[in-house]
């Protein structure tokens, strides 16, 4: 049974894309306030640990348990799951022209606060977070009346995706590749957002190909992902070893994992 | 032909007022005229059978019909109660050089000149134009004198009640330099049948605001047009808004007469269970130097239909236009249907044109993004929906009435579903 400490428990965790199974027994265990990294090679199911988690269309679970907070995730809907505290950074955040980013992050955060019986924020108090959160991420505060990400570039993206989270703040973030098209500013833009939300009481899962990032983000746990579940697990000098090494040594059958991993 | 076009011809017949040579042109034409089926072009996806079953009959002495509100306006309100102008809601006093008269009111020589314009920016290809001209038994005439800009709208309501006939008419006239805003809506009750045309002459340099909100739903038939005509550097900027019903359908034409006109034309429609809205768009570049500017978007919902035919003419003396034509639809369901049909004609070879079209679903991974976000998905379908529509609402120039629509845009949406 999972231990009532953890913040997130995945217990043997099979799930599928358009018929193909992508996690074969994935196990994980996060406490509150641990940063845990996970790494691994392209097709070995990092993106798609995110998606299930999310509840995304098209990505079924075949097996296996997710809790979240004393919670069975699996049985809620996307949007239930971020109000239970669940926050998925984007490799590729969307963009939705006509839709400005500050009616996106109201909505995002009124419906949350609704979750838990509060009621909406008031447009002039929202907007007053909502400018402290854009200059917190280095944005300019014209950014707020733009469509969300429309026109963005691949760093001011990211730097969105961590606005939500400072405004959503939520319990679990699961970090997708968001070192991935940052130049090294950005990276250390994003890094210093993620570390100011550190706390106690809120983990992380840090997805990286690349050791790159966990020099600025500080994992508690590095843990390798492949062929959809994790095959090792260690402290931060796992991520050295792996910088190191090359994910070569894992390739025990051919991949036919060619998917996004 | 039907037996409603039969009656409409011989109820026209019956009336011999001061419209009656134009009438008598009409019914000419009318006569002539094959009732459209199927295989007739102009009317291809927008089958007539729900006005030839139609039990609309004209309704006289109808009192208490009142506009909406529209929070905010301050508009010289021009109420068609019934398809009779109803003279109880006409202002007493109106701004210096504006002028608002019923054509049977005015003097012989009045009634001339007024003859001379009438049904000539209108073309006659419109079956459903010479209906009214046949049929309508007056002619609201609103005139802005040379120079003279009007600050308050004009706002042009239809009031329909339950089961009622109505044709009405009206003709603008802004003289040189003169600048005026008009705004056209209809409220029907139910089981209506329309027709609704405004004809527009803009003269040089004068420039007109223009509004149309089609919002009648349900079991209203209603066939209209808009049609303008810009002479030398006129201007116009036109927003239409439209519901659809079990038969909408809209003309508009824009005729650049003179040189170096302006018109911009921008279009949305958003129906829902088995509505529809056929808007019918052409302009006419006959003179040179012309620019037009025309978006169109469509969201369908449900077993709604939509129609969009953009037509763009440029005759051969029209050299260095600029027209450009951009019509974008979203399905919101696999039995919703848009039928979209860009028709570019151009005779002249010192031209920019351009046109696009597109069809598309409602975005998935804008959904899911939203839904991570904690948004539900009813909320997040309205959300993508209204972003959608929004762009053309933020180029409204006038912005009491975008206030005011936008509320009326979403909570449609949140009617919609996506299947």
């Amino acid at each position: 049974m999972s231990n009532s400490n953890n913040l997130l428990t995945i217990k043997d965790l099979y799930a599928s894309v358009e018929e193909k199974q992508i996690l074969k027994g994935l196990d994980l265990e996060v406490k509150p306030g641990e940063v845990h990294a996970i790494m691994g090679p392209n097709g070995a199911g990092k993106s798609t640990m995110g998606y299930v988690l999310s509840g995304r269309e098209g990505y079924t679970v075949d097996s296996g348990s997710v809790v979240l907070g004393g919670e069975d995730l699996l049985d809620m809907e996307t949007e239930e799951r971020a109000r239970a505290g669940l926050f998925l950074a984007f490799q590729y955040p969307v963009e939705i022209p006509g839709v400005s980013n500050l009616e996106f992050l109201k909505a995002s955060v009124d419906a949350q606060r609704e979750a838990r019986g509060e009621e909406a924020i008031s447009s002039a108090d929202f907007l007053k977070e909502a400018k402290a959160a854009c200059k917190k991420v280095d944005l300019p505060i014209s950014f707020l009346k733009r469509g969300v990400n429309e026109g963005f570039s691949g760093g001011e993206k990211k730097r969105n995706e961590l606005m939500q989270m400072l405004l959503l703040q939520p319990k679990l973030c699961i970090l997708d590749e968001t070192d991935s098209g940052l130049d090294i500013d950005a990276l250390q833009v994003v890094a210093e957002g993620v570390n100011s939300q550190r706390s106690s009481d809120r983990s992380f899962i840090v997805v990286t190909h690349y050791q790159r990032l966990l020099d600025y983000i500080k994992p508690d746990f590095v843990h390798v992902l492949s062929n959809g579940k994790i095959v090792k697990s260690g402290d931060a000098s796992l991520a050295q070893e792996l910088e190191a090494q090359g994910y070569a040594w894992l390739q025990t059958e051919p991949t036919e994992d060619e998917l996004e991993g | 032909m039907s037996a409603w076009l039969e009656s409409a011809i011989a109820r026209g017949q019956d009336n011999s007022d001061w419209l009656a040579p134009k009438r008598a042109h009409a019914l000419e034409l009318l006569s002539a005229t094959k009732w459209p089926t199927r295989k007739t072009e102009a009317w291809r996806y927008t089958p007539l059978r729900p006005i030839e079953r139609s039990k609309a009959v004209p309704v006289e002495n109808q009192t208490g019909l009142l506009p909406l509100a529209i929070d905010g306006l301050n508009a010289i309100e021009l109420a068609f109660v019934n398809g009779q102008l109803d003279k109880v809601q006409l202002a007493d006093t109106l701004p210096e050089g504006l002028t608002i008269a019923l054509g049977s009111e005015l003097s012989p020589e009045q009634q001339a000149s007024a003859l001379q314009e009438f049904s000539t920016i209108k073309p006659e290809r419109h079956l459903f134009g010479l209906v009214n001209d046949a049929l309508v038994n007056d002619v609201v005439i609103v005139s802005v004198e040379e120079n003279v800009k009007i600050d308050e709208p004009v706002r042009i309501s239809s009031l329909l009640s339950q089961g009622a006939e109505s044709h009405t008419r009206v003709l603008v006239s802004l003289e040189a330099g003169a600048r005026l805003t008009v705004i056209e809506d209809v409220q029907a009750q139910g089981d209506s049948l329309s027709t609704a045309f405004v004809e527009y002459n803009i003269a040089p340099k004068a420039y007109l605001e223009h509004y149309r909100f089609a919002l009648q739903t349900g079991s209203n038939l209603a066939v209209g047009g808009c049609h303008f005509n810009l002479h030398d550097h006129a201007k116009m900027n036109s927003t239409i808004v439209a519901f659809g019903s079990e038969l909408s359908r809209l003309d508009t034409d824009i005729i650049h007469a003179g040189e170096f006109a302006d018109a911009k034309l921008n279009a949305m429609y958003l129906l829902d269970d088995k509505e529809l809205f056929d808007l019918h768009a052409t302009v006419e570049h006959a003179m040179p130097n012309g620019t037009t500017e025309e978006n169109v978007r469509c969201i369908v919902a449900d077993r709604a239909r939509a129609v969009f035919n953009g037509r763009i003419h440029i005759h051969k003396d029209a050299q260095k236009t600029l027209a450009e034509l951009n019509n974008r639809n979203l399905l919101l369901s696999d039995k919703a249907e848009i039928n979209t049909k860009p028709e570019l004609e151009i005779y002249a070879d010192d031209v920019r044109c351009a046109h696009g079209a597109t069809v598309a679903q409602i975005d998935k991974q804008a959904l899911y993004y939203l839904q991570t976000r904690g948004v539900s998905r009813a909320k997040a379908q309205v959300m993508l929906n209204f972003g959608f529509i929004n762009e053309l609402i933020d180029l409204m120039p006038n912005e009491t009435l975008a206030e005011w629509i936008r509320p009326i845009i979403r909570e449609r949406f949140a009617q919609m579903e996506v299947m």
